[in-house]
């Protein structure tokens, strides 16, 4: 008993240690997956291309940063989705903010029906989105382009927003807004000064989350973009040509920009904290 | 003041209308009846307490009080006031909610001073005024910090603070202490009773806590089941209950079935022994009814020993010692069980098996039907 | 007194009509958009699947059900690689997103929620990018390829690039953040004590992870599958742009007769049966796993 017991408490030692290196080496493994192709966009910004593809690595060179704003309608193209995703994201968050305070805040009925109503487009493979609002446009033969586009964007993000802000809502404590209707605010009042702010959170990690869902659409906006040009579409119309490396600068600058701003932003909550 | 005007409440003491007036307020919601056709009246300055298990009713009637549920019939008067269909905001009362529900986004300087900002009330006075009440409950300093970052005693204080600063007319609190641990709700219970005495407004606190109640209200009353079962000074309601709910609602009583012998004398029967109550006690018209002994009012003792005019023989089944106190467990000759506490002041100590009386005396005697 | 109480019953009475109001107000905008831009385009889209005619002509609606015989039968092959390429495809990313999420929620310490922005880093970049930076890692004589020729994983002159395995491995990547993170939700939401009152429990970590910490994450589970399987089965970028003809998709059937054929009746009829397929797996799936609770 004596000698076999140290040495099974440390093959279950040693088993124990393995399993526990063996979830680390994986989980470093996935994120290594998940980063990779990341990792090749931005160096091939860097890429001396030669030929018409960017596939091949074929040396250093800073000319497409400099030369970045020089690809025809590359620019046209990446502002446009700027501006189509705030705006969409924009009138999405409200309509989705104003659906989850219902669901959260009212017993109503017809509430389970609403749930179903917000889950159905989030089960809707894009295609069948994008091709079904074709076939409305077509019908009504309304000329597809930035308003149908935005049209398309505002609906497949409500859902989306209707849920994340649902779960802020979730955890909120109605005395608050008792409270603040005790201590003479009115409803308007109460709603400006306490639920709003509380919310607030939720419903800008919603814009962001909107944001980013409308300047990425490929497969809806593909359906419903008429002769409009959106960076996804821009890539998708070079990709047979041969990408330009400037469109790798593009999403290098962003990514460098969003992550800048969210290390502000942790900077920030730190600070005040 | 002697005719009630149009619209106003009935007079309290001294002819000045009553702090709240409830009449005959019923709330349901959908079948249930949550409170049914109370009246309730709580004078000028006073301390109560709405006293009652979960479900009795008692946040319901709070929460009318207070503007966040109206209720199904009756009217809430208000100082004579009739404030019934008011909101919250229109309300000349505060409430202390369970939760404290403090807004995390808001410093403590904001909370506190959230019910002036909404009176418009001028920057400097806010200034004082939270100062004043920040000293009051003794949290001078923490005007910049957030709700997260106080301990919950903390913040029970603030949210104290953030009601009283806008002088209500009555202060609700439901169930202020619940989150607290036993010390700090002991501490708090004295401080809530002194700050009540330096601000003399009307406090109505909700509570479960039977101990709570009895320690800080002058007046207490007893809801159950939508009713209030039994309303008065902490000492009149613990020695004489009135009816087995209240007996047992409050500490623990000895209920023992009787029948009503003579009316005028307070002579009751229990088995076949004779036993004498305060006869105003027995309610009239009763041929039945029960009796009940708080353990702590009954003595032990050896067999013969004892003089007192209510007796009851039995053996000792078990014996707890609790440090102060010693609690028997009596088999009695009625063939029921009795709880018996004595304190341990140097008399006879009595093991299971003894043959021992208990007595006890007519006035510690109450009888519920 | 009476009259008193009478008009203030009245005007109680208007009032809580008006608070019953409220929610649906606040529906009201939000509904409307998704009624005219989700619920009528699905009726359109179902409408123009029952058209017949050419696109020269017109088409004109004729309760045309062949559309959806033709389009079944013609396009089979699709179908079922959408549904094998889509169900594989969520299989890996559930297989790597577990370990992941679990390692990040019980691992992770103070470096959680640095993992979760890594893991969600992708999403900046835009979809198509990453996609076509598969055809960089996947590329003929790229080192994956030359790696798994070395180990003989892949036959002297085989590929990857242009194979079914690209655009499995291209959709399981692009949709591997959408299984991570709500598993990860799930599992943070477990409390250690649960596993520890299991190990008390004589449980021992294998058990204790089967009947659980992975029945506790089900919600997480079903979320994930969902949030990959629904769009992995409509996708057609991946199969576009690492496969070829012999490995599109349904979607890449819906949008070139959609978008280059002009075949609207057949396409919409393809799309409206993609729909009734999806919902004929999730609602039974939803049921069976008791997570109904995920929809509200």
């Amino acid at each position: 008993m004596t000698t076999v017991a140290p040495a099974m408490r440390r093959r279950g030692r040693l088993a124990e240690g393995v399993r526990r290196h063996m979830i680390t080496f994986y989980a470093v493994l996935a994120l290594a997956y998940l980063m990779l192709p990341v990792a090749i966009v931005i160096l091939f910004s860097f890429n001396d291309k030669n030929g018409k593809f960017n596939f091949v690595w074929s040396g250093f060179t800073l000319k497409y940063w400099k030369q970045a704003f020089e690809v025809p309608g590359l620019l046209e193209a990446f502002l446009r989705s700027l501006r189509i995703a705030v705006f969409s994201s924009f009138v999405a968050t409200i309509l989705g903010t104003l659906i989850a305070l219902a669901l959260i805040r009212y017993r109503y009925r017809g509430r389970a029906a609403t749930n179903i109503f917000i889950f159905l487009p989030m089960a809707t493979p894009e295609v069948v989105m994008g091709s079904s609002l074709l076939a409305l446009f077509l019908t009504f033969k309304i000329q597809t382009g930035l308003t149908t586009i935005v049209i398309a964007h505002i609906l497949f993000i409500i859902s989306f927003v209707v849920v994340t802000v649902k779960a802020r809502l979730a955890g909120f404590d109605r005395h608050l807004e008792e409270a603040a209707m005790d201590l003479y605010a009115d409803e308007w009042t109460t709603f400006r000064k306490v639920t709003l702010p509380m919310i607030m959170p939720g419903v800008f990690a919603a814009f962001l989350l909107g944001f980013a869902l409308s300047f990425d659409d490929f497969i809806i906006t593909n359906f419903n973009s008429g002769q409009v040009v959106t960076f996804p579409l821009y890539i998708w119309g070079a990709a047979r040509v041969g990408v330009p490396p400037q469109v790798n600068v593009f999403a290098t600058g962003l990514f460098v920009i969003a992550v800048g701003l969210m290390g502000l932003s942790i900077w920030a909550q730190r600070r005040r904290s | 003041m002697t005719t009630p005007e149009k619209g106003k409440g009935l007079a309290g003491v001294a002819g000045e209308p009553f702090a709240v007036e409830l009449r005959g307020v019923t709330k349901r919601f959908g079948d249930v009846v949550a409170v049914d056709s109370l009246d309730l009246t709580v004078d000028e300055n006073r301390f109560f307490a709405l006293l009652g298990p979960s479900g009795c009713g008692k946040t319901t009637t709070l929460r009318m009080i207070g503007g966040f549920d109206e209720p199904t019939e009756g009217t809430i008067r208000l100082h004579g006031e009739d404030v019934t269909g008011r909101k919250p905001y229109a309300r000349p009362v505060n409430t202390v909610f369970q939760s404290y529900a403090l807004f995390p986004h808001l410093s403590i300087f904001e909370n506190v001073a959230f019910g002036l900002r909404r009176q418009k009330v001028g920057d400097a006075d806010v200034k004082r005024r939270v100062g004043e009440t920040l000293e009051l409950v003794q949290l001078t300093g923490m005007e910049r910090r957030r709700p997260g970052q106080l301990s919950g005693g903390q913040q029970q204080r603030i949210a104290l603070a953030r009601a009283l600063i806008n002088h209500p007319k009555v202060l609700l609190l439901d169930e202020p202490l619940g989150a607290l641990d036993l010390k700090l709700r002991k501490e708090m219970q004295i401080e809530l009773k002194r700050i009540q005495n330096e601000v003399g407004i009307t406090f109505i606190h909700v509570t479960h806590d039977q101990e709570e109640a009895m320690t800080m209200a002058d007046s207490i009353a007893v809801m159950n089941a939508g009713h209030i079962e039994r309303l008065g000074t902490p000492h009149e309601i613990y020695e004489d209950p009135q009816s087995s709910f209240v007996a047992s609602f409050l500490g623990s009583s000895n209920l023992v079935e009787a029948a009503v012998v003579d009316l005028a004398r307070g002579e009751l029967a229990i088995g076949t022994r004779r036993v004498h109550v305060i006869p105003e006690r027995v309610p009239a018209g009763a041929a039945q009814v029960k009796i009940g002994v708080r353990p702590e009012k009954l003595g032990v003792h050896s067999p013969g020993e004892t003089t007192a005019v209510n007796t009851l023989m039995g053996t000792i089944a078990d014996v707890s010692f609790i440090g102060v106190s010693t609690q028997y467990l009596v088999d009695t000759e009625l063939g029921t069980s009795m709880a018996a506490v004595q304190q341990n002041t140097g008399g006879r100590r009595f093991s299971p098996g003894e043959q021992i009386t208990l007595a006890w005396a007519p006035e510690h005697t109450f009888v519920v039907r | 007194m009476t009259d008193g109480t009478a008009t203030r019953s009245a005007a109680a009475a208007s009032a809580e009509r008006r608070r019953r109001r409220v929610p649906y107000l606040l529906l009201l905008p939000g509904g409307l958009w998704l009624a005219f831009f989700y619920i009528l385009p699905m009726l359109q889209l179902a409408g123009t699947s029952l058209k017949s005619g050419s696109f020269a002509g017109g088409y004109r609606f004729s309760w045309e059900f062949s559309n959806y015989g033709a389009g079944f039968s013609d396009f089979s092959a699709q179908f079922l690689r959408s549904i094998a390429y889509a169900g594989l495809a969520t299989l890996i990313t559930f297989v790597i997103a577990y370990p992941l999420a679990y390692f990040i929620a019980f691992r992770g310490g103070r470096y959680k929620n640095l993992l979760l922005v890594l893991v969600i880093m992708p999403f900046l970049f835009p979809f198509l990018l990453r996609t076509l930076a598969w055809k960089i890692i996947l590329a003929d004589d790229g080192f994956v390829v030359d790696t798994l020729k070395a180990i003989g994983l892949v036959s002297h002159n085989g590929r990857l690039l242009a194979t079914g395995t690209a655009v499995v491995a291209g959709i399981a990547y692009n949709f591997l953040p959408f299984m991570t993170l709500p598993l990860y939700v799930s599992l943070e939401k477990i409390e250690p004590a649960m596993v520890e009152a299991a190990h008390d429990l004589y449980a021992n970590p294998r058990t204790a992870f089967r009947k659980v910490t992975f029945p506790l994450s089900m919600p997480g589970v079903v979320a994930g599958t969902l949030l990959t399987l629904i769009p992995a089965a409509g996708d057609y970028v991946n199969a576009q742009l690492l496969g070829t003809p012999q490995q599109s998709m349904i979607g890449n059937v819906i949008q070139s007769r959609f978008l280059l054929v002009l075949d609207y009746p057949v396409a919409a009829a393809l799309s409206f049966t993609l729909m009734l397929a999806i919902l004929a797996m999730i609602i039974p799936y939803i049921r069976f796993t008791g997570t109904e609770d995920l929809v509200a």
